[in-house]
């Protein structure tokens, strides 16, 4: 984050290309796929360690206790580099800047906070700390109000982070599940606005009592 | 060309292996820590019995989800932070605890309630918000968990 967080950067086509990259690649909805399309599927790139003796990856199998643990971290490590390197990529492309664009005009019906909370939102995404400096100044500079901020503060909290989150420390568990890895995340999306509705709800029955 | 682009312009690959590096610092710092904590937790709860213990007495609530009793640890270490929650699901999986249907009702949850207890200072500390409304703001980040995790049975229901 730079010293004025909450400029605006440019949004290039290639930004949107990244994302949609992006978005392709960690759906997950390409991993069943007969053809090259593979190629855009995280779990293919990720790939499945060589078994020792046939049998047993290098694990090995009736393990317990912290040997066990230390083993199969090993095994959920490469998803996490992975998942963090595409990250990275599709960040330094401008794909982040893209999402932004796009979520910008959604806020005020959703959320009922100005589109000036875009820039705080999607870092919010990637960092609880970033998230939450860039909302206190957002009131500071008379861009939110107090209530507003509750609000949006509701939508962070839970699944803060929630990209870098769901794939650095999620990552470990996208080998089990039985749904493209895309799915948890756009409910943890759609639970995150409904969250924020609630507070609105909330506010307004509170508010309303005040004004009583 | 965007403006604001870095004076020396990264390619593809040293954006990559940027992030890769970043990836290998979480892995070895958090994942592995978290992973191997939980581990001995659920090692060490298994031999007091403890774990059997768990999986009766909350057996009724994680029911309502279909879950097994000792998915109430994934939850509570989740409450903590989101990478011990990780680790305790991930270790009661490979415990054949949880199957794979469990790990994929419950993971949206880890996220949506996950360390709350730190982000109380992070995020709300941090950017001022109204103390008076910290408590809704926990109880509605635990609702939304509880929530999700009943729309992922129902999307399983379509797998």
């Amino acid at each position: 984050m730079n010293d004025r967080p909450n400029e605006v950067p440019q949004v290039t086509w290639k930004g949107y290309l990244a994302l949609l990259l992006a978005v392709l690649f960690f759906s997950g909805l390409f991993a069943k796929s007969p053809n090259w399309l593979k190629v855009l599927d995280f779990t293919a790139l990720n790939g499945s360690f060589g078994t020792i003796a046939e049998q047993f990856t290098f694990r090995g199998s009736g393990g317990v206790g912290a040997r066990d643990g230390f083993l199969f971290s090993l095994e959920l490590m490469p998803a996490v580099i992975l998942a963090l390197g595409i990250i990275r990529v599709v960040e330094g492309f401008g794909g982040l800047e893209a999402a932004r664009q796009l979520l910008t005009p959604l806020l005020r019906p959703l959320l009922g906070i100005p589109g000036a909370a875009g820039l705080a939102l999607v870092a919010s995404l990637q960092s609880t700390d970033a998230g939450a400096v860039m909302t206190k100044q957002l009131v500071e500079s008379r861009q939110l109000t107090d209530d507003e901020r509750t609000v949006f503060a509701t939508w962070q909290m839970s699944a803060d982070a929630t990209i870098t989150n769901y794939f650095s420390s999620g990552a470990a568990l996208f080998a089990f599940l039985l749904v493209p890895i895309v799915i948890p995340l756009l409910v943890m999306f759609v639970f995150k606005f409904v969250g924020a509705t609630l507070m609105r709800l909330y506010l307004r029955r509170v508010g309303g009592r005040r004004a009583a | 060309m965007a403006e604001h682009a870095q004076p020396v312009r990264k390619t593809i690959l040293d954006l990559f292996v940027e992030g890769a590096r970043q990836g290998w610092k979480i892995a070895t710092t958090q994942t592995m820590p978290n992973v191997v904590m939980a581990f001995v937790i659920i090692q060490a709860l298994k031999i007091t019995g403890l774990m059997d213990l768990i999986g009766m007495v909350f057996r009724p609530i994680m029911g309502l989800w279909g879950l097994p009793g000792e998915a109430a640890t994934v939850l509570l270490a989740a409450f903590m932070s989101m990478g011990g929650g990780v680790g305790v699901a991930a270790g009661l999986y490979t415990s054949g605890i949880l199957d794979a249907a469990d790990i994929t009702v419950i993971i949206p949850a880890i996220f949506l309630m996950g360390s709350l207890v730190q982000y109380m200072g992070r995020c709300l500390g941090t950017a001022d918000v109204n103390a008076r409304y910290w408590g809704v703001i926990i109880g509605i980040a635990i609702l939304n968990a509880l929530l999700a995790m009943w729309v992922m049975r129902l999307i399983l229901l379509f797998v």
